[in-house]
Order: structure tokens, then sequence, then C-alpha cells
């Protein structure tokens, strides 16, 4: 990689800075780019990153690759309990969010009582549980990204995504959210936009960055 | 207490006092062997204990932390301390966390008075909180049912969501979200309707965040007494007690019995106790004379009685008893038959459908809806009618002398008895068809008595008196007893345990128990699987 006149480092994944290296380059043809919805090998299928929530907002969750994923995760498990993560985690991915539908349907895919998958899906806040846009934007604001402008970062996103905080903008494409640290500090203002890190982000990046995405 | 051959026991100390106990057993019940009561939440013996409330610490020596004595089993030699410094220190720390969001709305509160948090707070909680901000608010929320949910109140015990998921197996509740914003809930506005177990986490939970709604702002817990009683709404017989209030009955609880209910009980026959409360009772004895009712003392009617039943030479007896009667009311029933030579005797029952609770199979709302069907037919009564308790009375319809007794005759054709040459009615209330009756005497119910039930398994059980009868009503018994008293010179039974003694002549097996040895909660009766006695 480049020598020379480098000052940042870009990072394990997102926005690679002044390197001017795409992110295929970065992290590797086989981790970029439209995962298969199924999950791919059984060992991945629960935790695969996807880049951008396909948006079938409709019906039910588990059908075509998504149950052929969720058949993958169960092979994982001793029992179906054991399997609620993960279940959760790709109805979550599918609709953005966890509505009580998506626990209904998870519950009874699972044999577990609604009432219980809600305690769970309420126990990690990490599950949204009300609608986001496509592009769910964390600002981490904590120490690191703080004290290198992160509230600045955030205030950025809001004005470009024309959104209040946690809002969906007008045209369901984005929600802005605060974090906190997300684990990244040495590269602040660390955003994560839906499974992907931008690192080293600056309030003037925000434009671009929703450009990109869009 | 350990004494019992075979059971493996160890031995500790708990506050100075030396305590042998089975091998296995938790601390928590060690202590309470020696009459300390260690505040606990979490733990309930019905129900797994996760130990997550933290409130039943203890020092054992040895052991460089305070132990949940709600799990940790008493090993050989244990030196327990209960009330000691770390230990009061450390639950009243606990306890100061969960007066933090506590509303302490104790006047409004059904639970004051019975309240876990009243009274650990009052015994060794903090005298004054700390916390300067202000409170989080969940509210009100109803479950549906019989529950009502005041979250504030909550110490997320998780009783109740335990004994829906391990008791009733119908897993509706849960700890929604987490933290100081933990709440227990429902699916959403799923709700507890429909599962006639719900109402026993009211019973479990601790503090006064799951209330009845039947009961709700009705009584104070101090102003009511509490008689140990059974559930007379279907042939399980639920241990209970009756909670009383000016002479009415405000709730039934239900009071454990390992051989029977367990903790538990259900909502149909929780609920159903207004008929106990029914006003409009039958309180003097009415003696026919021509085409009216004379009012009498019991000293003037016996001897009226006696003569009537005596004048009558014929042979075609018939009786109606109530499947609400005691084993001693039956009895007496039977033997009054007897004594006038046979005939059809027959009961008619409720029926309903059965539901088992899960988690304690043994306990199912049976589908006869009364507490005492087992004795009707042990004493040698049939079933008819159908299920509602109505029809099936033709069966008597040609008897020249007709006992009724606690079937309260609602269904009856106007004319029902009319036939009969002596007719009897003894009973609570005075429906049309029991104005044809010659005699009408006022019964109590089993909640004004004392006596036995026998349930569905044959476990015969006592309970006692918790309402002043109105005026001048008797137990059927004794009624009866007098009649037999005057017909055949026996002595009439002056006690419970008289009459109970009697009823070995009419089945065997009652022979074999003494009401004395019943104890509050029953013994079964052996080898009383066999038909039924008498015609
Ligand atoms: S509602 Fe009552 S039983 Fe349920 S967790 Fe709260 S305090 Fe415990
Ligand atoms: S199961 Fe039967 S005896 Fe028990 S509470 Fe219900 S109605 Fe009463
Ligand atoms: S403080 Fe922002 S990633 Fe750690
Ligand atoms: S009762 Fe022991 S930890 Fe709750």
């Amino acid at each position: 990689m480049g020598d020379g006149g480098v000052q940042k480092n870009p990072g394990f994944a997102g926005i690679t800075g002044d390197f001017n290296l795409t992110e295929a380059e970065v992290r590797g043809t086989d981790y970029v780019g439209q995962r298969p919805l199924d999950g791919g090998h059984p060992a991945v299928a629960g935790t695969m990153p996807y880049q951008v929530p396909p948006k079938a907002v409709d019906g039910p969750i588990f059908v075509g690759p998504f149950e052929e994923r969720l058949e993958k995760v169960l092979t994982r498990y001793e029992d179906r309990r054991g399997a609620l993560l993960p279940a959760l985690g790709i109805a979550h991915e599918a609709r953005g969010y966890l509505s009580p539908e998506a626990m209904e349907e998870v519950a009874e895919r699972l044999q577990l009582a609604p009432a219980y998958v809600r305690g769970v899906a309420t126990f990690y806040t990490m599950y949204n549980l009300r609608p986001v846009g496509r592009h769910l934007i964390q600002v981490c604001t904590n120490i690191s990204c703080n004290l290198c402008g992160g509230e600045d970062v955030l205030q950025a996103f809001l004005q470009a995504t024309g959104t209040g905080m946690g809002e969906v903008s007008a045209d369901g494409q984005f929600t802005v959210i605060e974090v906190e640290c997300l684990g990244a500090c040495g590269f602040p203002t660390v955003v994560q936009i839906n499974d992907r890190f931008f690192e080293n982000v600056q309030p003037a990046d925000a434009g671009r960055i929703l450009e990109e995405l869009r | 207490m350990a004494e019992e051959q075979g059971i493996e026991t160890v031995h500790c100390t708990v506050n100075g006092m030396a305590v042998e106990v089975p091998k296995g057993t938790r601390m928590i019940d060690a202590a309470a062997h020696v009459g300390s009561d260690v505040p606990h939440y979490c733990y309930h013996p019905g129900l797994s204990a996760p130990a997550q409330c933290r409130l039943c610490l203890v020092e054992v020596e040895g052991s460089p932390k305070l132990l949940p004595a709600c799990v940790t089993v008493v090993q050989e030699g244990n030196v327990i301390r209960t009330e000691s410094e770390a230990a009061l220190e450390a639950r009243k720390a606990v306890l100061e966390f969960l007066l933090v969001n506590h509303p302490l709305d104790c006047p409004v509160c059904d639970q004051s008075g019975e309240c876990k948090l009243q009274d650990y707070v009052s015994a060794e909680g903090p005298a004054m909180g700390r916390l300067a901000d202000a409170k989080r608010i969940v509210g009100v929320d109803d479950f549906g049912g019989d529950v009502l949910f005041n979250g504030d109140r909550c110490v997320m015990c998780t009783r109740c969501v335990r004994f829906m998921r391990e008791v009733a197996q119908d897993e509706r509740l849960g700890v929604v979200q987490r933290g100081s914003r933990a709440v227990i809930d429902t699916f959403f506005d799923d709700g507890l309707d429909g599962n006639i177990w719900a109402d026993n986490v009211v019973d479990i939970c601790p503090v006064g965040a799951l209330v009845s709604k039947d009961f709700l702002h009705r009584a104070r817990a101090w102003d009511l007494d509490r008689t140990p009683s059974i559930c007379p709404n279907c042939s399980q017989g639920c241990n209970i007690t009756l909670q009383v209030r000016d002479n009415e009955v405000m709730r039934l609880k239900p009071r454990p019995n390992d051989a029977v209910n367990g903790h538990w009980m259900c909502d149909v026959g929780r609920l159903d106790y207004q008929w106990i409360n029914r006003k409009g009772r039958i309180e003097a004895p009415l003696v026919r004379e021509g085409d009216r009712f004379v009012p009498m003392s019991w000293s003037d009617t016996l001897p009226r009685l006696v003569d009537a039943v005596r004048a009558l030479s014929s042979q075609r007896g018939g009786a109606v008893v109530s499947p609400f009667l005691s084993n001693e009311d039956l009895g007496a029933a039977r033997r009054v038959m007897e004594a006038v030579g046979g005939g059809r005797s027959v009961y008619r029952v409720e029926t309903g459908e059965s539901v088992v609770l899960p988690g304690f199979p043994q306990l199912a709302l049976r589908e006869d809806r009364a507490a005492n069907v087992r004795g009707s037919q042990l004493f040698g009564f049939e079933r008819v009618g159908d299920g509602c308790a109505t029809g099936g009375l033709e069966a008597v319809d040609n008897a020249e002398f007709l006992l009724v007794a606690g079937d309260d005759l609602e269904d009856a054709p106007a004319d029902f008895g009319s036939g009969a040459r002596l007719f009897i009615y003894i009973g609570q209330l005075l429906n049309p068809a029991a104005r044809n009756a010659h005699f009408v005497l006022p019964a109590t119910t089993f909640a004004e008595m004392e006596g036995t039930f026998t349930n569905v398994n044959d476990h015969v059980q006592r309970f006692w008196p918790a309402l002043r009868p109105p005026g001048m009503a008797r137990p059927v018994w004794q009624i009866l007893g007098v009649l037999l008293s005057g017909l055949n010179g026996s002595p009439a039974p002056a006690r419970p345990a008289d009459a109970f003694a009697l009823l070995g002549a009419a089945r065997p097996e009652f022979g074999q128990l003494r009401f004395e040895d019943l104890g509050a909660t029953g013994n079964p009766l052996s080898g009383a699987a066999t038909a039924p006695a008498g015609s």
C-alpha cells in the first residue's frame, strides 16, 4: 500500500480516506458487495453482515433465501431457544427493525412464547424496535470521537439528512442516531452505517458519504 | 424433624441454634425450622430458584462472601448467621435499591398489610431513602383476566414470569427492557385472558404490583378474618382460606397442600364466591299449617318433624341432596333414608370442561363443579339431571316421603313434591317448589359450619366456619341427627366430630379415619374405590 505521505490509517473497512483505495481492495473481494441472502456457509449464516438491507416490508420474513438461512442457523444450535438471537438478527436485517409481527413470526418459527421473544428483543439495545431508514447512521460521540469533533459530525449528518435524532428521513433513506464507543477509538470520528464502519469522518464528509449511499 | 429412617441428614447451626435437616435442604428452609424468616423475593417453594433478587444473603462461617440462602444447600457443619452485621448491611442495601423507584403508595395499595416490601423494609430496611432524583414511572397495565399490573410497585422478582412459564406452562409474561427500564409485560396487547390459572400470579407477587381486579380496593388486608376451608367449586377440593370482612366473603386464597393443590387454585373457583354471600336466606324453621307457613323455634319444630316422619307408613321414599353438602350431612341423609325404608336418592351437579394445571398435574379444574360429588357417590346418591344441575327430578316424582337437602330446586316445576305425603325441605333459599314442603328448615352453607368434603381422589378434608349463619340456620347433619335420634333413640351428634364418627356405619372406610387426625390438609380414604354403598 502507498508509502510516504500516509497520514491516516485506512482502517478495517469503510471509506478509505487518503489512500483512495476501494473497499474491495481493503477488505478483499470475498467480503464486499451483496452477500448471498441465504447466508452462505452455515458457520457464518447467523452473522453475515449486509451492507444494505433489502426492504420487502410486507408478508412473512422467513421465506425464500431467509428461510434457507434460518434453517442453516438452526443447525448450529442444540435447541431452538439457542437460535433466538441470530433469528432475530435475520428478521432485523430483513426489516430494519423488530416489529411485534416480526417477533411473533420468530416466536412461531422457533416455537417459543412471543412474550419471551419480546423480552429478549427488548433486552438488547442493538435491535431496533422502531422503523429506521434504509441506512442507519450511528455516530460515535464517546470520549475519543468526542474529543475529535464527534458532536459536530453528528450535527453534520443530522443537517445533511434533514432529520432529528432517531427520525426517518422523508425519503425513507436515513436515520441518524448517536451511539457510545464503537470500539474503533483510534480512528475518530467513527460512524457505523448499517454494518460498515466509516472512520476518520469529518463534518465535511457527511454530504459526500450520503451521496455514496444513495 | 429428620429422624425418619433412611433419610440422610446434615447438621448445622443457624443463629447459634443447632439444627438437623435432610441432606439437600436449602439454608432458607433450615432457617425457617428455627423460626428465622430470611427475607426473600425471587424464591418461592413452588417455583425454580434463580437467586436473582439477592435479598436472602446470609453469612456462613468460612465463606468469603455472603451466600444466597434460597439456593445454597446446607453442608455438614455449616455455621449460618442470618442476622449478622454483614448480612443485615447487604440486605439493607438491596432494599434501598428496591425503594429507589418504588412509589410508596401503601395507603392506596391492596397489598398493604401483607406486603413483603413493607414487612422487610420495616424490619431491616433503611429508615430513609437517599434518592434525590425523580422516580421512574411505569403506570398501570390491565393484563386481562383478573390481573392488574402496577408497574411502579414491582420488585422484579420474576415469580410471575416463572409461574406462567413453569407451572401454567403458558409463557405469557416476560421481562421487557432491561436495567432500570425493565418491566413485566405480556406480548403487547395479548394479556393473560383465557388462562384459568393466571390469578395465582397475584398470590405469589410479594408486593402490590399484581393485584386482583375483583378485590381491587374492596378491603384492607388487616380487616380480613382468614379461615381455612376448601374451595367448594369443583371436586378437586383445593385448600383455601376464606377471607371475610363483616360476615361477607371478600376473596378466596389458596392454602398450600402438596397432596391436592400445591400452592395454587384456579380462577374459576377463586372468583365464584358471591353465592356464599347470598342474601334472602331462610332464617327460621317454617312449618306448614293448612296453606300457610308458621315460623317456629327449633324446639317446637323438631318434635313435630319426628312425629310427622313416625306417622308415615309409606315405603316409597325419595331424596334429592346437593353435592355441596358435607360428608356428615350426606351420611345423615343416607341414614334417614334407611330409617324410612329407602327410595331413590339423587343429586344433581353442574359440569364443565376439565382443565389440568400442566406444571402440577395433580391439580385440575374438574368436570364436576361441586366439592363433594365423591362424597355423594360414596353415600349412595345417584346422579341425575343435566350438566347445568337442572332436570332429573322425575326420579323422585312419586315419592311419598320426600327429603330435599341443599338442592335449592330453582328449576323444579311449581308442583314439585306436592304429591308427597311428607316433604321436608332443608336448604338456604325458598324457591317456589320449596313452598310445597311441609317443613322448610334453614341450613347453613359450608362456609358457616365445620365439616369435611371428600375430593375426587378420595382425599377427606376439613373446613372450618368462617361466617355467622343467618338466623337459626343449622348444619344439615345436626337437623337430621336430631330427627334420627327422635326416630330410633340414638344420641344425636353434638359436634362435627361426632357426626363424622357416625359415617363409618354407612361407609366403613370412614371408620378408619379420625376427625382430629385430618388436620388442616386432610387424609386419604383407603380402599374406597369400590362401588357406592346404599340403594
Ligand atoms: S409483578 Fe410481582 S411477581 Fe412479577 S416480578 Fe414484579 S414483584 Fe415479582
Ligand atoms: S380446581 Fe376446583 S377446587 Fe380448585 S380452585 Fe378450581 S374450582 Fe376450586
Ligand atoms: S470513542 Fe468513538 S469509537 Fe471509541
Ligand atoms: S430469594 Fe434468594 S436471591 Fe432471591
